[in-house]
This record gives C-alpha cells, sequence and structure tokens, in this order.
C-alpha cells in the first residue's frame, strides 16, 4: 500500500507544481489576485503531500518493511530507531525526497511571509518553485523512488552505512540541505525581478533575511559535517577539501558575497544587477554540488553510488535552468544597472573588493574541484590537484579579505574621512601585532611568518569589531547595559558577531594546524607515551558487544606530571551486517586543547597501532562558528532600523 | 561593454557543462596508466618473509595480480578481505608488493589478518612501485600470461573487482 499512495501523493504535487509553473504564461489573461491564491494554496497543498509522503517513508523504515527495495538495503531489524528515522535520508533515493520536502517548505514559507511583497512578484517565485519542485518529483518518480518494491520480500535489510551511524550525522544532511536548497529563495527573486524588470529597495532588506537564513542553515551543516569527521574518521581532520564537501562550501562562498552585495544594494541603490547575478550563481553552485555528489563523476570519500543516468538528468535539467537564467539576465540585466558616485575610500569600494575576492575564491575552488574532469576529457590524464593546492590558493585569498572586515566595519557610504580612518585602523592593527608578538614569543615561541600573519589580522578584525561595540554602548543614551545591547540595531549586531567569530575560528584553524603534535605509533599493553606533558598509559583492550556492532574498546590513562587524570576509551567497531570497521576516537577537550586518542591496526595480541594527536585550541574552531550563527540569528530575527522606519510611517 | 560582459555567465557556464557531460561517460576511479599494454617492469628483489630473491620473471606462466599494499595503509586493511576470498577461490594468484614498509610489522600484519598472497615482493624503498607507476596504496595491477598490464585499479577493491575485471578476462 505505500507503494500506491506515496507515487499518488508525489504525483499529484509533481502536477500541481507544473499548474503553479504554467500559471506564468495565464499572468496576462487571469486576475493577479486569483492567480496569487491559486499558487499559494497549490504551494500548502504540495509541501503538505511531499511531508505525508516523506511521513510514509519513515514509517517504513520504523516498522521494517523491507517489501521497499529502499528500505531494504538501508535498514535493518536490529538497527536502533533513531538510525532507522535517519536512514530515510540516508542513501541516494531518500535524500533527493529530503532535498524536495525542504525545497517545497521553503516555497511554502515564501507564501507565509512576503505581505511586504507585491503579489506579482510572489506569484511568480512560486512559479519559477513550481518548476523546480516538479523537475525534482518527476526525477524522484523515474529514475531514484524511495517507493520502489523488491521482490522477493527480503527477511532482513542490508543495514544503514555504519558511517552514518552517528549523532552528528542525524542532523547533518537536513540543516545542509535546509541551508543548501535555501539559495532557490534568492534565485526564484532574482528570476522574478528580471521578468518584472523591476525592483524596490525594500525588497531587497525582505530578500537580505531569506539569504541569512540559508547561509546560516549553510554554516550550521557544513560545520556539523566537519564536526563529525573530526570525531568519526579517526584521522583528526576535520577538513579534506574533498568533492563533496567543497560542494557546499562554494554555495556558501557565493551566498556570503551575496550577503555583502546585498547590504550595498539596500542602501545605496547600487550593486543591483550584480547581486542579481551572484544570486543565480549560488544556486546554480548549490545544484551543480548536488549533481556533483549525486552523479558521482569525482571520486570522494562519501562514496555515494554512481549512477551516469541518474546524473544526466541532473546535468540536463541544471543546463536548462541555469542556462536559462543567464539568458533572461543577459537579455534584461540593463535595465537594473544603477549607477552612483563612490569613492576608493568609501564602504561602497571595499565591499566590492570583499565580493571580487570572494567570487575569485569560488572559482579557484571551483577549479580545483573540477579539475580531474577537465583534464581527463582534455586527454591529459586524470588529476587530482588536492589539499595542497586548496591550502595555498584558499589562504592567499582569505588574508586580504579578512584584512578588509576592519576597514569595512570603519568606512562609511559614499565618501570616508580618509585621515580619521587610517588613523584609527592604524592603532588597532598596532594592538593587534602587540598581541600577537606576546603571545606567540612567550606562550608558542614560535616565529613562523605566516602564523604571525593569520594571527594578527584575526585579532585586528576582532580589536576593531569588539571596539566597535564598545562604541555604539557608550554612545548610546541609555544607562542600563542590557537594553543598551538590544538598542544596537540588529544588522549591526550580526555582522559585529560574524566577524567576531570567523577572527575566533581563523585562530583555531592556525594553532591547531601548526601547532598540533600527532603521533602514530605501535604502543603495547602497559607501555606508556608522553605527549607535551602528559604521560598516556595504554592499559588494556576490553570487547564490547552492543546491538548492531562488537567493539574493541582500548582503555588509556593519562597522568599529569604522575597524577592520575582522565581515561580514554577509543573504539574499534566491527557492523555486523555490512561488516564494516569504523573508528570512535575519544577525545577530550578543554579551551586550551584537545587531547585525541584512536585505535589503529592490531598488530599482535597485545600490540595496537595507537593514534594520538594534541590540538592546541582548536575549540576555537567550534566556537568561532557558534558566534557566526548567532549573528545569522540576530541578522533574521532582529528588526532592521528600516523595517520600524517604515512601520513607524505607516 | 557590460552588455559583452553580462554574457561572459553563459561561455563560462556552457565550458563547465561540456566538462561536466564529458565527465559522466568516465569512470572516476579509473586512473589511465601508461603501463597498461605492456610488459611488467623488470626488477629483482627479495621476498617479505624468507628473504630469497624474486624477479619479475618469476611471476610469468600464468595471469596473475599484483596488489601494492603496506601494513600502514588503512585502505590496505579493507580490501584485505577481498583478496583472501580471491585467493581462496584457487582460479588467480595474487603476488603482494610490500611498499614502503617495515618488514617486521608487515609481516605481523599478515600473520594476524591471514596471507593471500603467493609471494610477496618486498620494496621498503618504493623504487619498483616507481617502475609500476604506483600513486598509492592500496593499487591493484592484472596481469596477462605474458606479462603484459591489462588492468589497473586504484584504491581498495571490492567484490565487484572479482566480478567485472577478473573473472571476465579469465575467460578470454
Amino acid at each position: 500500500m505505500i507503494t500506491e499512495i506515496g507515487n499518488f501523493l508525489l504525483s499529484i504535487s509533481a502536477s500541481l507544481s507544473l499548474c503553479i509553473f504554467l500559471s506564468l504564461f495565464l499572468k496576462k489573461t487571469i486576475s493577479n489576485e486569483v492567480r496569487f491564491l491559486f499558487c499559494k494554496i497549490a504551494s500548502h497543498i504540495i509541501t503538505f503531500l511531499i511531508f505525508i509522503s516523506f511521513v510514509l517513508l519513515s514509517y517504513a523504515f520504523l516498522t521494517d518493511d523491507f517489501s521497499l527495495r529502499y528500505v531494504a538495503n538501508n535498514s535493518n531489524v536490529s538497527l536502533e530507531n533513531i538510525y532507522k528515522f535517519s536512514a530515510v535520508w540516508g542513501a541516494h533515493e531518500g535524500s533527493i525526497l529530503l532535498w524536495v520536502f525542504v525545497l517545497s517548505i521553503w516555497s511554502s514559507c515564501i507564501v507565509l511571509f512576503s505581505s511586504s511583497i507585491p503579489k506579482v512578484i510572489v506569484s511568480d517565485m512560486l512559479s519559477i518553485m513550481g518548476i523546480l519542485l516538479l523537475f525534482f518529483l518527476i526525477f524522484i518518480l523515474f529514475s531514484s523512488n524511495p517507493f520502489d518494491r523488491i521482490f522477493p520480500i527480503p527477511i532482513n535489510g542490508r543495514d544503514l552505512n555504519p558511517l552514518l551511524q552517528d549523532p552528528g550525522l542525524i542532523i547533518h544532511p537536513p540543516m545542509l540541505y535546509i541551508g543548501y536548497v535555501g539559495t532557490s529563495v534568492p534565485f526564484v527573486f532574482a528570476i522574478s525581478i528580471l521578468l518584472n524588470e523591476n525592483i524596490k529597495l525594500e525588497w531587497i532588506s525582505w530578500l537580505r533575511k531569506w539569504v541569512i537564513s540559508s547561509w546560516m542553515f549553510l554554516t550550521i551543516g557544513i560545520s556539523l559535517g566537519s564536526w563529525w569527521a573530526y570525531h568519526e574518521l579517526g584521522w583528526g581532520g576535520w577538513w579534506f577539501w574533498d568533492p563533496v564537501e567543497n560542494a557546499s562550501f562554494m554555495p556558501w562562498l557565493a551566498i556570503t558575497a551575496l550577503l555583502h552585495s546585498l547590504i550595498v544594494s539596500e542602501k545605496r541603490g547600487i550593486f543591483i544587477s550584480w547581486s542579481i547575478l551572484l544570486a543565480i550563481l549560488t544556486f546554480s553552485l548549490s545544484l551543480l554540488g548536488t549533481f556533483l555528489v549525486r552523479s558521482g563523476i569525482l571520486v570522494s570519500v562519501h562514496a555515494f553510488a554512481n549512477d551516469p543516468e541518474r546524473g544526466m538528468y541532473i546535468l540536463i535539467f541544471l543546463s536548462l535552468i541555469i542556462g536559462l537564467s543567464l539568458g533572461l539576465y543577459f537579455i534584461k540585466s540593463r535595465s537594473l544597472i544603477y549607477e552612483k558616485e563612490y569613492t576608493v575610500s568609501s564602504k561602497e569600494f571595499i565591499l566590492l573588493l570583499n565580493n571580487l575576492f570572494l567570487t575569485i575564491t569560488t572559482f579557484a575552488i571551483l577549479l580545483g574541484t573540477l579539475y580531474p574532469l577537465i583534464t581527463s576529457s582534455l586527454n591529459l590524464g586524470k588529476i587530482s590537484v588536492g589539499a595542497p593546492y586548496f591550502n595555498f590558493i584558499f589562504s592567499a585569498l582569505m588574508l586580504p579579505i579578512v584584512f578588509l572586515m576592519s576597514p569595512a566595519i570603519y568606512s562609511t557610504w559614499k565618501k570616508t574621512n580618509y585621515s580619521k580612518l587610517t588613523k584609527k585602523l592604524l592603532t588597532f592593527l598596532f594592538y593587534s601585532i602587540v598581541i600577537t608578538y606576546i603571545f606567540m614569543n612567550f606562550y608558542f615561541k614560535s616565529d613562523i611568518f605566516i602564523v604571525y600573519l593569520a594571527m594578527s589580522l584575526a585579532f585586528f578584525t576582532i580589536i576593531s569589531s569588539v571596539a566597535k561595540l564598545l562604541l555604539i554602548l557608550k554612545n548610546s543614551n541609555n544607562k542600563k547595559i542590557i537594553s543598551n545591547i538590544f538598542s544596537i540595531p540588529s544588522s549591526m549586531l550580526s555582522n559585529l558577531l560574524a566577524h567576531i567569530g570567523i577572527g575566533i575560528l581563523i585562530i583555531g584553524i592556525t594553532l591547531s594546524n601548526y601547532y598540533s603534535i600527532q603521533k602514530e605509533v605501535a604502543m603495547q599493553q602497559n607501555s606508556q607515551i608522553l605527549v607535551k606533558d602528559i604521560t598516556i598509559k595504554f592499559v588494556d583492550v576490553k570487547n564490547k558487544i552492543s546491538k548492531n556492532y562488537t567493539s574493541q574498546v582500548g582503555v588509556f590513562d593519562a597522568y599529569i606530571n604522575n597524577d592520575y587524570f582522565i581515561s580514554f576509551f577509543p573504539e574499534k567497531r566491527t557492523y555486523n551486517i555490512q561488516k564494516n570497521i569504523m573508528t570512535e576516537a575519544a577525545i577530550n577537550s578543554t579551551l586550551l586543547r584537545d587531547i585525541y586518542v584512536a585505535l589503529g591496526e592490531n598488530l599482535s595480541n597485545d600490540t595496537w597501532v595507537v593514534r594520538i594527536y594534541y590540538k592546541p585550541y582548536i575549540q576555537l574552531l567550534w566556537y568561532g562558528v557558534l558566534l557566526m550563527i548567532l549573528g545569522g540569528l540576530f541578522g533574521i530575527f532582529g528588526r532592521n532600523k528600516l523595517e520600524k522606519k517604515l512601520n513607524n510611517d505607516s | 561593454m557590460i552588455r559583452k560582459l553580462s554574457a561572459l555567465p553563459i561561455l563560462i557556464f556552457l565550458v563547465i557543462v561540456y566538462f561536466l557531460y564529458s565527465g559522466l561517460s568516465k569512470d572516476p576511479t579509473l586512473i589511465p596508466s601508461p603501463l597498461i599494454g605492456k610488459t611488467i617492469p623488470e626488477f629483482t628483489s627479495k621476498t617479505l618473509f624468507d628473504g630469497n630473491t624474486i624477479t619479475s620473471k618469476d611471476l610469468l606462466g600464468k595471469s596473475f595480480i599484483i596488489n601494492v599494499w603496506g601494513s600502514w595503509c588503512y585502505g590496505c586493511s579493507i580490501e584485505h578481505d577481498y583478496l583472501i576470498d580471491i585467493s581462496s577461490k584457487n582460479t588467480i594468484q595474487i603476488y603482494g608488493l610490500n611498499y614502503k614498509d617495515d618488514r617486521s610489522s608487515a609481516i605481523k600484519w599478515l600473520q594476524s589478518k591471514g596471507n593471500p598472497y603467493r609471494r610477496v615482493i618486498f620494496d621498503s624503498s618504493g623504487d619498483i612501485a616507481i617502475d609500476f607507476g604506483v600513486y598509492g596504496a592500496p593499487e591493484t595491477f592484472l596481469v596477462n600470461e605474458q606479462g603484459v598490464i591489462i588492468h589497473k585499479h586504484v584504491g581498495p577493491i571490492d567484490q565487484s573487482y572479482y566480478n567485472n575485471v577478473i573473472l571476465p578476462n579469465l575467460r578470454k
């Protein structure tokens, strides 16, 4: 029954999506009100139907309905319930269903939160959403149907990929998808603007909140992925420049650029045509990411099934959507170009530079990711550029971006008082260099130039942002500190928090990269090893049997100056069904450092390869990301000045 | 000027689509090796266990596979069960090329995990691997009875390697 109902619901949704899309061509014949009402109701119905089919699939997983091929391939009776549920999006078919589900939610959100936008524009946006929904629904129905049956019905399923049996991965894909798919909102907005050749500045401040939401969810999704890799892969790394990681990072860079160019568009009414192009670019990169991940044309640690036919479908869809959008942009964008004067010292100019660098970075990463494809189709052999290329190019391009953050905060629109700006910035720069010098020279006793550079820039950003925050607090008339904080314009607060977050993130990345201690040694039981000032003693390996895996648990005791300090229990799990071996690292974290212990190969009875990492300040990385997310929250939920003004006027 | 510039995204996009399209029809794990269709490089080395001399001529006669591995290599432990499975079928001989490894840890590794190899060439310096054009471990070469390399696989092998690579070539 589930198969029939599921297919039925998805088919109805597909037909409704088609109708919403077609209503675009009836613009002249039916009244705006009627069309808006239709698009609105139909969008909600689609969301509801896809939601039900999603619930059905979850139900099939939770009740072990192995008559569905997808369930049989990705679940098992002995799997814990929470993983049975997360297995819904554990493989290709289900994750595409999640994609469409999230897309339909975004389109319903457009309906719900767009009272300030004219109905024509909203209807057009929903129509474009309709064609996106239609393509993905057809894709599901004809080549990735999670409701397909299997015969004979297996007694038990093949189990969920053990890599995915981790709490971090329950929430990582949905967050990432919400961010990924959220880039469709600026995209459909851009297309509607191009179709109508009309834009008002208050629409841009409306769009900015959507862009921030999508940016925030992408940030959460990407960082959860890194967090998972750090804990689960057992190599102590958190970023590998893997094609799948790049696929989510490129839209993040593009949407960050969009976020900044929209500020200029909103405040000054320029860069509009550029913002529109960036919106198209961001969504194109999301689609490209989906294509790269789902077609399997690049080798990745995320071993998803390769299927050229599916890849072909997404490629055709991607070419049509992006090709038509860029064509439309080519024809119509000229009407959206406004020119106003601004000088080299203005905020406009600094944000323009920021956009330039972010776009170049995006393309550099795109080039590196596609490099194996490019060389192989030019018959130069299949060459991957790998981490060295990305690390070099990314840090080289990030330094100027970070350097520009402080000037961007203190500069003003149109023209900045140049001498005042430089005086202020030089003071901050001076302090940040002094702090870096004291910290690095006396604490780390190190003299690596690039570390000094990165640290000074990070401190420069943090000091400037904090100083600005204090300045605003001092200048406001209110005496109470709490209400003072709330009186800061939320856009300013969100901006400062996110930039402080970036600064902290950079400090965490730099220090943990350059000063971590890594030991990969064969250890006998009862032997010990000294890492920094900590003695780690290998005590024992015990066997543990769980519901769907057996594991060997290492017992390590750590001592500081002969005082017992803590025990580590790293695990090596063997999952019963797919016979995969998974590493669970044991990590002890404080703000100052992580100690990371992972079990490697078993060499003989009592000898194991043990990986021990000492990573200073790596926790700052996660705190930095949290601040960025907090900044995003303020950006979404805080009321900005313009809105207040509009409300007061009316 | 601006009109011309706004056509630029379309051009870039078309180029990217071309590369994506051409990539679809290719297998990403297949790194073309200039050695395919050529005889295996000549070498003289010692075996891992007994230290006897082994040369490239000793391998010839029947078709065989050479598996490049090391006890330090994570991917090798993933594919190890499949190698043991293949060797238990007795249809094709497997030679090991122990790559940049330490003799005692390599022996221990095989003793604890089982030994699928007929003989293991000990290549601690990695010189022989360079002649084979090895990118890293694990890699697996399929060689026919004349000593001509007919297939190269990069990364851990799995069940499909036996079914899709070895079997079709044995039947020829």
